[in-house]
Protein backbone atom coordinates (compact mmCIF):
# COMPACT_ATOMS: atom_id res chain seq x y z
CA UNK A 1 0.00 0.00 0.00
CA UNK A 2 1.67 3.37 -1.07
CA UNK A 3 -0.52 5.86 -0.11
CA UNK A 4 0.15 9.20 -1.29
CA UNK A 5 1.94 11.47 0.55
CA UNK A 6 2.77 15.25 0.27
CA UNK A 7 5.67 16.76 1.33
CA UNK A 8 6.23 20.08 0.61
CA UNK A 9 9.89 20.35 1.00
CA UNK A 10 11.53 16.48 0.71
CA UNK A 11 14.64 18.22 0.36
CA UNK A 12 14.44 19.38 4.07
CA UNK A 13 13.93 15.77 5.01
CA UNK A 14 17.45 14.69 5.91
CA UNK A 15 18.22 18.28 7.49
CA UNK A 16 15.21 17.45 10.06
CA UNK A 17 16.29 14.01 11.21
CA UNK A 18 19.77 15.42 12.10
CA UNK A 19 18.09 18.29 14.19
CA UNK A 20 16.39 15.85 15.68
CA UNK A 21 19.20 13.69 16.85
CA UNK A 22 20.94 17.42 18.02
CA UNK A 23 17.85 17.94 20.25
CA UNK A 24 19.05 15.05 22.78
CA UNK A 25 21.22 16.99 24.77
CA UNK A 26 18.91 19.45 25.11
CA UNK A 27 15.98 17.03 26.36
CA UNK A 28 18.37 15.37 28.87
CA UNK A 29 19.21 18.76 30.50
CA UNK A 30 15.72 19.56 30.49
CA UNK A 31 14.45 16.15 32.23
CA UNK A 32 17.67 16.36 34.61
CA UNK A 33 15.98 19.38 36.13
CA UNK A 34 12.97 18.32 36.75
CA UNK A 35 13.17 14.55 37.42
CA UNK A 36 17.00 14.18 38.48
CA UNK A 37 18.56 10.47 38.19
CA UNK A 38 14.39 9.23 37.51
CA UNK A 39 15.21 5.42 35.96
CA UNK A 40 12.19 6.74 33.86
CA UNK A 41 14.66 9.51 32.61
CA UNK A 42 16.05 7.71 29.21
CA UNK A 43 12.33 6.66 28.68
CA UNK A 44 10.76 9.97 28.92
CA UNK A 45 13.71 11.05 26.46
CA UNK A 46 13.01 8.48 24.00
CA UNK A 47 9.28 8.50 24.81
CA UNK A 48 9.88 12.83 23.27
CA UNK A 49 11.91 12.04 20.37
CA UNK A 50 8.97 9.23 19.21
CA UNK A 51 6.70 12.14 19.66
CA UNK A 52 8.57 14.95 17.81
CA UNK A 53 9.50 12.02 15.29
CA UNK A 54 6.11 11.60 14.94
CA UNK A 55 5.10 14.86 14.14
CA UNK A 56 8.13 16.32 12.14
CA UNK A 57 6.38 16.38 8.50
CA UNK A 58 4.16 18.66 9.91
CA UNK A 59 5.85 21.48 11.74
CA UNK A 60 7.99 24.08 10.32
CA UNK A 61 11.83 23.07 10.63
CA UNK A 62 12.40 26.29 13.66
CA UNK A 63 9.69 25.10 15.15
CA UNK A 64 11.53 21.63 16.13
CA UNK A 65 12.94 22.89 19.30
CA UNK A 66 10.48 24.45 21.11
CA UNK A 67 7.77 21.19 20.05
CA UNK A 68 10.60 19.21 21.58
CA UNK A 69 10.73 21.33 25.19
CA UNK A 70 6.44 21.32 25.62
CA UNK A 71 7.25 17.61 24.20
CA UNK A 72 9.17 16.72 27.33
CA UNK A 73 7.18 18.80 29.91
CA UNK A 74 3.93 16.97 28.98
CA UNK A 75 5.22 13.62 28.71
CA UNK A 76 6.54 14.05 32.11
CA UNK A 77 3.37 15.24 33.11
CA UNK A 78 1.52 12.54 31.87
CA UNK A 79 3.98 10.16 33.25
CA UNK A 80 2.93 10.88 36.74
CA UNK A 81 -0.89 10.51 35.87
CA UNK A 82 -0.10 7.71 33.68
CA UNK A 83 -1.34 4.76 36.39
CA UNK A 84 -4.25 6.62 36.60
CA UNK A 85 -5.13 6.55 32.90
CA UNK A 86 -3.86 3.16 32.39
CA UNK A 87 -6.02 1.95 35.27
CA UNK A 88 -9.13 3.99 33.31
CA UNK A 89 -7.95 2.24 30.08
CA UNK A 90 -8.05 -1.35 30.93
CA UNK A 91 -11.25 -2.36 29.83
CA UNK A 92 -10.71 -1.09 26.69
CA UNK A 93 -7.49 -3.41 26.20
CA UNK A 94 -8.43 -6.08 28.13
CA UNK A 95 -11.35 -7.58 26.16
CA UNK A 96 -10.90 -8.90 23.10
CA UNK A 97 -14.33 -9.22 22.62
CA UNK A 98 -14.85 -5.51 22.34
CA UNK A 99 -14.01 -4.29 18.90
CA UNK A 100 -11.35 -1.48 18.45
CA UNK A 101 -14.24 0.80 16.54
CA UNK A 102 -16.63 -0.19 19.30
CA UNK A 103 -13.87 1.08 21.74
CA UNK A 104 -13.66 3.83 19.90
CA UNK A 105 -17.53 5.10 20.38
CA UNK A 106 -17.01 4.66 24.21
CA UNK A 107 -16.05 8.11 24.51
CA UNK A 108 -16.68 9.76 27.81
CA UNK A 109 -19.22 12.47 28.14
CA UNK A 110 -16.83 14.79 28.57
CA UNK A 111 -15.50 14.02 24.96
CA UNK A 112 -18.71 14.69 23.81
CA UNK A 113 -19.82 17.10 25.17
CA UNK A 114 -16.57 18.64 24.00
CA UNK A 115 -17.46 17.96 20.23
CA UNK A 116 -21.00 19.60 20.66
CA UNK A 117 -19.28 22.53 21.53
CA UNK A 118 -16.59 22.37 18.97
CA UNK A 119 -19.18 21.85 16.42
CA UNK A 120 -21.55 24.73 17.48
CA UNK A 121 -18.08 26.68 17.15
CA UNK A 122 -18.10 26.35 13.27
CA UNK A 123 -19.98 28.46 11.01
CA UNK A 124 -23.23 26.99 9.60
CA UNK A 125 -21.68 26.37 6.65
CA UNK A 126 -18.30 24.86 7.43
CA UNK A 127 -21.10 22.36 9.97
CA UNK A 128 -23.59 21.64 7.27
CA UNK A 129 -20.45 20.71 4.77
CA UNK A 130 -18.82 18.62 7.46
CA UNK A 131 -21.83 16.71 8.46
CA UNK A 132 -23.38 16.47 4.63
CA UNK A 133 -20.12 14.43 4.34
CA UNK A 134 -19.35 12.53 7.65
CA UNK A 135 -22.78 11.89 8.82
CA UNK A 136 -25.00 11.58 5.64
CA UNK A 137 -22.15 9.98 3.61
CA UNK A 138 -22.00 12.23 0.56
CA UNK A 139 -19.01 11.94 -1.67
CA UNK A 140 -17.13 15.28 -2.17
CA UNK A 141 -18.60 15.83 -5.82
CA UNK A 142 -21.94 15.50 -5.05
CA UNK A 143 -21.49 18.27 -2.71
CA UNK A 144 -19.43 20.29 -5.11
CA UNK A 145 -22.47 19.77 -7.66
CA UNK A 146 -24.83 21.46 -4.96
CA UNK A 147 -22.89 24.50 -5.19
CA UNK A 148 -21.36 24.60 -8.32
CA UNK A 149 -17.87 23.53 -7.19
CA UNK A 150 -15.15 21.22 -7.92
CA UNK A 151 -14.58 18.01 -5.70
CA UNK A 152 -11.19 19.29 -5.58
CA UNK A 153 -12.34 22.34 -3.61
CA UNK A 154 -14.66 20.67 -1.48
CA UNK A 155 -11.95 18.41 -0.14
CA UNK A 156 -9.91 21.34 0.62
CA UNK A 157 -12.72 22.98 2.63
CA UNK A 158 -13.50 19.57 4.24
CA UNK A 159 -9.81 19.46 5.60
CA UNK A 160 -9.88 23.04 6.52
CA UNK A 161 -13.08 22.33 8.36
CA UNK A 162 -11.68 19.51 10.22
CA UNK A 163 -8.36 21.46 11.52
CA UNK A 164 -10.74 24.10 13.01
CA UNK A 165 -12.70 21.27 14.43
CA UNK A 166 -9.57 19.48 16.09
CA UNK A 167 -8.70 23.46 17.19
CA UNK A 168 -12.15 24.05 18.77
CA UNK A 169 -12.09 19.98 20.58
CA UNK A 170 -9.24 20.61 22.26
CA UNK A 171 -9.98 24.00 23.63
CA UNK A 172 -13.21 23.23 24.71
CA UNK A 173 -11.85 19.64 26.11
CA UNK A 174 -9.45 21.78 28.10
CA UNK A 175 -12.53 24.25 29.06
CA UNK A 176 -10.09 27.18 28.11
CA UNK A 177 -10.22 30.36 25.98
CA UNK A 178 -7.18 31.08 24.22
CA UNK A 179 -5.00 33.81 25.71
CA UNK A 180 -3.66 36.25 23.12
CA UNK A 181 -5.76 36.82 19.52
CA UNK A 182 -2.64 35.18 17.98
CA UNK A 183 -3.57 31.83 19.92
CA UNK A 184 -6.24 29.76 17.23
CA UNK A 185 -4.46 30.98 14.60
CA UNK A 186 -1.22 29.30 15.61
CA UNK A 187 -3.19 26.20 16.75
CA UNK A 188 -4.90 26.20 13.14
CA UNK A 189 -1.96 26.35 11.58
CA UNK A 190 -0.08 22.93 13.57
CA UNK A 191 -3.52 21.37 13.20
CA UNK A 192 -3.83 21.67 9.31
CA UNK A 193 -0.45 21.10 9.37
CA UNK A 194 0.29 24.02 7.19
CA UNK A 195 4.16 24.69 7.69
CA UNK A 196 4.36 27.98 5.46
CA UNK A 197 0.87 29.33 8.10
CA UNK A 198 3.19 27.93 11.15
CA UNK A 199 6.52 30.19 9.77
CA UNK A 200 4.15 33.21 8.96
CA UNK A 201 2.87 33.21 12.48
CA UNK A 202 6.23 32.76 14.14
CA UNK A 203 5.19 29.54 15.90
CA UNK A 204 7.66 28.43 17.13
CA UNK A 205 8.11 31.48 19.09
CA UNK A 206 4.32 31.46 20.48
CA UNK A 207 4.87 27.62 21.80
CA UNK A 208 7.67 29.19 24.28
CA UNK A 209 5.72 31.93 25.10
CA UNK A 210 2.09 30.86 25.15
CA UNK A 211 1.53 28.16 28.03
CA UNK A 212 -2.26 27.43 26.40
CA UNK A 213 -0.95 26.70 22.89
CA UNK A 214 2.07 24.84 24.19
CA UNK A 215 0.01 21.77 26.39
CA UNK A 216 -2.58 22.55 23.72
CA UNK A 217 0.34 21.93 20.45
CA UNK A 218 0.25 17.87 20.76
CA UNK A 219 -2.72 16.83 20.69
CA UNK A 220 -2.82 18.61 18.15
CA UNK A 221 0.22 17.40 16.10
CA UNK A 222 0.49 13.62 17.74
CA UNK A 223 -1.57 12.17 15.32
CA UNK A 224 0.25 10.06 13.97
CA UNK A 225 -1.44 6.54 15.56
CA UNK A 226 -4.09 7.30 14.16
CA UNK A 227 -5.35 5.03 11.48
CA UNK A 228 -6.39 7.23 8.17
CA UNK A 229 -9.98 6.28 7.47
CA UNK A 230 -8.74 7.19 3.90
CA UNK A 231 -6.25 5.54 1.68
CA UNK A 232 -5.42 6.57 -1.34
CA UNK A 233 -3.12 4.26 -3.74
CA UNK A 234 -1.73 5.95 -7.06
CA UNK A 235 -2.18 3.85 -10.54
CA UNK A 236 0.46 3.56 -13.18
CA UNK A 237 0.89 0.11 -13.83
CA UNK A 238 0.32 -3.61 -12.99
CA UNK A 239 1.76 -3.82 -9.30
CA UNK A 240 -0.46 -1.24 -8.41
CA UNK A 241 -3.65 -3.01 -8.71
CA UNK A 242 -2.97 -5.39 -6.70
CA UNK A 243 -1.72 -2.31 -3.89
CA UNK A 244 -4.90 -1.11 -4.10
CA UNK A 245 -7.28 -4.27 -3.55
CA UNK A 246 -4.87 -5.07 -0.90
CA UNK A 247 -5.30 -1.68 0.33
CA UNK A 248 -9.16 -1.80 0.40
CA UNK A 249 -9.17 -5.15 2.34
CA UNK A 250 -6.90 -3.79 5.20
CA UNK A 251 -9.41 -0.86 5.88
CA UNK A 252 -12.70 -3.30 5.00
CA UNK A 253 -11.72 -5.31 7.57
CA UNK A 254 -11.93 -2.50 10.23
CA UNK A 255 -15.28 -1.70 9.12
CA UNK A 256 -16.04 -5.26 9.88
CA UNK A 257 -16.49 -6.91 6.81
CA UNK A 258 -15.82 -10.29 6.49
CA UNK A 259 -15.61 -12.89 4.44
CA UNK A 260 -16.76 -12.78 0.50
CA UNK A 261 -18.23 -9.42 1.00
CA UNK A 262 -14.50 -8.64 1.74
CA UNK A 263 -13.59 -10.82 -1.62
CA UNK A 264 -15.91 -9.40 -3.59
CA UNK A 265 -15.03 -5.78 -2.89
CA UNK A 266 -11.09 -6.59 -3.43
CA UNK A 267 -11.82 -8.04 -6.61
CA UNK A 268 -14.19 -4.95 -8.04
CA UNK A 269 -11.25 -2.25 -6.70
CA UNK A 270 -8.94 -5.37 -8.73
CA UNK A 271 -10.96 -4.63 -11.91
CA UNK A 272 -11.13 -0.72 -11.72
CA UNK A 273 -8.17 -0.37 -11.10
CA UNK A 274 -7.11 -2.49 -14.10
CA UNK A 275 -9.29 0.07 -16.35
CA UNK A 276 -7.08 2.96 -15.44
CA UNK A 277 -3.91 0.89 -16.11
CA UNK A 278 -5.45 -0.57 -18.99
CA UNK A 279 -7.28 2.75 -20.69
CA UNK A 280 -6.14 5.91 -18.88
CA UNK A 281 -2.56 4.92 -18.06
CA UNK A 282 -2.46 6.63 -14.68
CA UNK A 283 -4.71 8.14 -12.22
CA UNK A 284 -5.56 7.04 -8.52
CA UNK A 285 -8.29 4.72 -6.43
CA UNK A 286 -9.38 6.32 -3.39
CA UNK A 287 -10.74 4.02 -0.56
CA UNK A 288 -12.99 5.52 2.16
CA UNK A 289 -14.37 4.17 5.28
CA UNK A 290 -18.15 5.41 5.91
CA UNK A 291 -19.57 5.47 9.28
CA UNK A 292 -22.82 6.17 7.99
CA UNK A 293 -25.60 6.24 7.52
CA UNK A 294 -24.15 2.96 8.13
CA UNK A 295 -20.79 0.68 8.06
CA UNK A 296 -19.48 0.85 4.29
CA UNK A 297 -16.48 2.06 2.03
CA UNK A 298 -16.19 3.77 -0.60
CA UNK A 299 -13.78 3.20 -3.38
CA UNK A 300 -12.90 5.81 -5.89
CA UNK A 301 -11.56 5.21 -9.37
CA UNK A 302 -10.24 8.35 -11.29
CA UNK A 303 -7.90 8.96 -13.91
CA UNK A 304 -7.24 11.67 -17.11
CA UNK A 305 -8.09 9.34 -19.54
CA UNK A 306 -9.77 9.62 -22.55
CA UNK A 307 -12.91 8.67 -21.32
CA UNK A 308 -15.55 6.79 -22.36
CA UNK A 309 -18.40 8.14 -25.08
CA UNK A 310 -20.97 5.36 -24.25
CA UNK A 311 -21.09 4.43 -20.84
CA UNK A 312 -24.12 2.52 -21.09
CA UNK A 313 -22.74 0.62 -23.66
CA UNK A 314 -19.71 0.06 -21.13
CA UNK A 315 -21.58 -0.99 -19.00
CA UNK A 316 -23.07 -4.12 -21.08
CA UNK A 317 -20.90 -7.62 -20.37
CA UNK A 318 -19.02 -8.43 -23.53
CA UNK A 319 -18.86 -4.60 -24.71
CA UNK A 320 -15.79 -5.44 -26.70
CA UNK A 321 -12.98 -8.20 -26.17
CA UNK A 322 -11.09 -8.43 -22.96
CA UNK A 323 -8.43 -6.18 -24.69
CA UNK A 324 -11.44 -3.65 -24.43
CA UNK A 325 -13.77 -3.01 -21.40
CA UNK A 326 -15.03 -6.33 -20.92
CA UNK A 327 -15.95 -7.72 -17.89
CA UNK A 328 -13.92 -4.60 -15.74
CA UNK A 329 -17.01 -2.34 -15.04
CA UNK A 330 -20.44 -4.72 -15.40
CA UNK A 331 -18.65 -7.14 -13.23
CA UNK A 332 -17.06 -4.64 -10.51
CA UNK A 333 -20.70 -3.33 -10.56
CA UNK A 334 -22.49 -6.50 -9.70
CA UNK A 335 -19.46 -6.76 -6.75
CA UNK A 336 -20.93 -3.92 -5.11
CA UNK A 337 -23.85 -2.07 -3.88
CA UNK A 338 -23.60 0.86 -5.41
CA UNK A 339 -22.06 1.95 -8.68
CA UNK A 340 -21.87 5.07 -10.71
CA UNK A 341 -19.47 6.00 -13.53
CA UNK A 342 -19.25 9.43 -15.12
CA UNK A 343 -16.96 10.11 -18.20
CA UNK A 344 -16.48 12.65 -21.04
CA UNK A 345 -14.68 12.18 -23.85
CA UNK A 346 -10.98 13.86 -23.19
CA UNK A 347 -12.05 14.39 -19.74
CA UNK A 348 -11.03 11.32 -18.12
CA UNK A 349 -13.51 8.91 -16.05
CA UNK A 350 -14.59 8.99 -12.10
CA UNK A 351 -16.08 5.45 -10.93
CA UNK A 352 -17.89 5.60 -7.73
CA UNK A 353 -18.51 2.28 -5.96
CA UNK A 354 -20.07 1.36 -2.34
CA UNK A 355 -20.41 -1.40 -0.36
CA UNK A 356 -22.41 -1.73 2.84
CA UNK A 357 -21.46 -3.66 5.59
CA UNK A 358 -24.55 -5.65 6.41
CA UNK A 359 -24.45 -7.53 9.86
CA UNK A 360 -25.50 -11.16 9.70
CA UNK A 361 -28.00 -12.45 11.83
CA UNK B 1 10.44 -10.78 -9.22
CA UNK B 2 14.41 -11.61 -9.62
CA UNK B 3 14.94 -11.62 -6.12
CA UNK B 4 12.90 -13.07 -3.22
CA UNK B 5 10.91 -15.92 -2.72
CA UNK B 6 9.49 -17.52 -5.78
CA UNK B 7 5.94 -16.29 -6.44
CA UNK B 8 4.80 -19.66 -8.15
CA UNK B 9 6.58 -23.19 -8.25
CA UNK B 10 6.37 -25.60 -10.74
CA UNK B 11 7.00 -29.20 -9.84
CA UNK B 12 6.53 -32.28 -12.13
CA UNK B 13 5.17 -35.68 -10.58
CA UNK B 14 5.41 -37.93 -13.30
CA UNK B 15 3.88 -36.70 -16.13
CA UNK B 16 1.71 -34.04 -14.33
CA UNK B 17 2.80 -30.80 -13.63
CA UNK B 18 1.97 -29.74 -10.22
CA UNK B 19 2.37 -25.73 -10.45
CA UNK B 20 1.38 -23.51 -6.87
CA UNK B 21 0.93 -20.11 -6.67
CA UNK B 22 2.71 -18.71 -3.68
CA UNK B 23 1.13 -15.21 -3.57
CA UNK B 24 -0.90 -12.41 -4.76
CA UNK B 25 0.32 -12.07 -8.65
CA UNK B 26 -0.44 -9.17 -11.05
CA UNK B 27 -0.81 -9.25 -14.60
CA UNK B 28 2.24 -9.35 -15.43
CA UNK B 29 3.61 -11.74 -13.05
CA UNK B 30 0.25 -13.55 -14.09
CA UNK B 31 1.43 -13.54 -18.05
CA UNK B 32 5.13 -14.56 -17.07
CA UNK B 33 2.90 -17.63 -15.01
CA UNK B 34 1.05 -18.59 -17.71
CA UNK B 35 4.52 -18.27 -19.96
CA UNK B 36 6.60 -20.52 -18.51
CA UNK B 37 3.83 -23.01 -17.37
CA UNK B 38 3.51 -23.61 -21.26
CA UNK B 39 6.82 -23.84 -21.93
CA UNK B 40 7.30 -26.59 -19.06
CA UNK B 41 4.25 -28.31 -20.37
CA UNK B 42 5.90 -28.75 -23.92
CA UNK B 43 9.47 -29.65 -22.26
CA UNK B 44 8.22 -32.27 -19.97
CA UNK B 45 5.53 -33.65 -22.62
CA UNK B 46 3.36 -33.18 -19.54
CA UNK B 47 0.23 -35.35 -19.87
CA UNK B 48 -1.62 -33.50 -16.81
CA UNK B 49 -1.35 -30.16 -14.91
CA UNK B 50 -2.50 -29.26 -11.53
CA UNK B 51 -2.74 -25.56 -10.81
CA UNK B 52 -3.26 -24.37 -6.83
CA UNK B 53 -4.26 -21.14 -6.73
CA UNK B 54 -5.61 -21.50 -2.94
CA UNK B 55 -2.98 -18.31 -1.80
CA UNK B 56 -4.79 -16.10 -4.82
CA UNK B 57 -6.10 -12.90 -2.66
CA UNK B 58 -8.65 -12.57 -5.61
CA UNK B 59 -9.71 -14.20 -8.77
CA UNK B 60 -10.71 -11.27 -10.94
CA UNK B 61 -11.66 -11.08 -14.66
CA UNK B 62 -7.84 -11.15 -15.71
CA UNK B 63 -6.92 -14.07 -13.37
CA UNK B 64 -9.51 -15.78 -14.55
CA UNK B 65 -9.42 -15.18 -18.40
CA UNK B 66 -5.17 -16.62 -18.02
CA UNK B 67 -5.94 -19.43 -15.96
CA UNK B 68 -8.72 -20.00 -18.63
CA UNK B 69 -6.56 -19.55 -21.37
CA UNK B 70 -3.55 -21.84 -19.46
CA UNK B 71 -6.35 -24.76 -19.58
CA UNK B 72 -7.00 -24.32 -23.46
CA UNK B 73 -3.23 -23.94 -24.81
CA UNK B 74 -2.90 -27.08 -22.38
CA UNK B 75 -5.12 -29.13 -23.80
CA UNK B 76 -3.91 -27.99 -27.40
CA UNK B 77 -0.72 -29.86 -26.50
CA UNK B 78 -2.10 -32.78 -24.65
CA UNK B 79 -2.17 -31.86 -21.48
CA UNK B 80 -5.21 -31.76 -18.97
CA UNK B 81 -5.90 -28.85 -16.85
CA UNK B 82 -7.21 -28.68 -13.41
CA UNK B 83 -7.55 -25.97 -10.84
CA UNK B 84 -7.44 -26.25 -7.71
CA UNK B 85 -7.39 -24.25 -4.06
CA UNK B 86 -10.12 -21.77 -5.28
CA UNK B 87 -11.05 -20.52 -1.65
CA UNK B 88 -14.90 -20.42 -1.38
CA UNK B 89 -15.31 -16.65 -0.99
CA UNK B 90 -13.52 -16.35 -4.20
CA UNK B 91 -15.25 -18.87 -6.23
CA UNK B 92 -18.69 -16.58 -5.15
CA UNK B 93 -16.78 -13.57 -5.87
CA UNK B 94 -15.72 -15.39 -9.39
CA UNK B 95 -19.62 -15.78 -9.95
CA UNK B 96 -20.86 -12.22 -9.71
CA UNK B 97 -18.21 -10.82 -11.36
CA UNK B 98 -19.73 -12.95 -14.15
CA UNK B 99 -16.20 -15.43 -14.96
CA UNK B 100 -18.54 -18.65 -14.66
CA UNK B 101 -16.03 -21.36 -12.81
CA UNK B 102 -17.94 -23.76 -14.80
CA UNK B 103 -15.20 -23.27 -17.60
CA UNK B 104 -12.61 -24.00 -15.72
CA UNK B 105 -12.58 -27.71 -14.48
CA UNK B 106 -11.76 -27.18 -10.76
CA UNK B 107 -11.33 -29.80 -7.77
CA UNK B 108 -11.23 -28.98 -4.21
CA UNK B 109 -7.33 -29.99 -3.48
CA UNK B 110 -4.13 -31.62 -5.01
CA UNK B 111 -5.62 -35.17 -4.23
CA UNK B 112 -9.06 -35.10 -5.92
CA UNK B 113 -6.88 -32.77 -8.73
CA UNK B 114 -4.97 -36.05 -9.17
CA UNK B 115 -8.11 -38.23 -8.65
CA UNK B 116 -9.79 -35.89 -11.59
CA UNK B 117 -6.63 -36.02 -13.90
CA UNK B 118 -6.83 -39.79 -13.82
CA UNK B 119 -10.29 -39.81 -14.46
CA UNK B 120 -9.78 -37.48 -17.79
CA UNK B 121 -7.30 -39.66 -19.24
CA UNK B 122 -9.69 -43.10 -18.79
CA UNK B 123 -12.44 -41.58 -20.49
CA UNK B 124 -9.48 -40.23 -23.22
CA UNK B 125 -8.71 -43.89 -23.50
CA UNK B 126 -11.60 -45.68 -23.92
ZN1 LIG C 1 -1.37 30.80 22.50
Amino acid sequence: MTPSAASDEPQLEAQESADIAGLVPLLQRIVTARVGQHPAAEDIIQETLARVLAAEDRIEPGMLEPYAITTVRNVIASMWRKDDVAARNQHRMHDPSESVEAAELLVASEEQLAMTEALARLTDRERQVLLAHEVSGLATQVLADEVGSTAGAVAAQLKRTRARLRVEYVLALEGTEPPTDRCRAVLLALSSADRRRQRELDSARHLLECDVCARLSEPLLDRAPERPDEVRVPIGADPDIVSARQAARELAVRAGFVGADLTMLATAVSEVARNIVRFAESGEVSIELLARPRAGIRVIARDTGPGISDIDRALQDGFSTYDGLGLGLPGARRLMDEFEVASAPGKGTTVSMTKWFEKKG
Amino acid sequence: MTSGPALVSILRQGDVLVASVHTALDDSQMLRFQHDLVRQIGEHRARGVIIDVAALDVIDSFASRTLQSIADISRLRGAATVIVGIQPDVAFAMVRLGMGIGELPTALDLEEGMVHLARVRDRARR
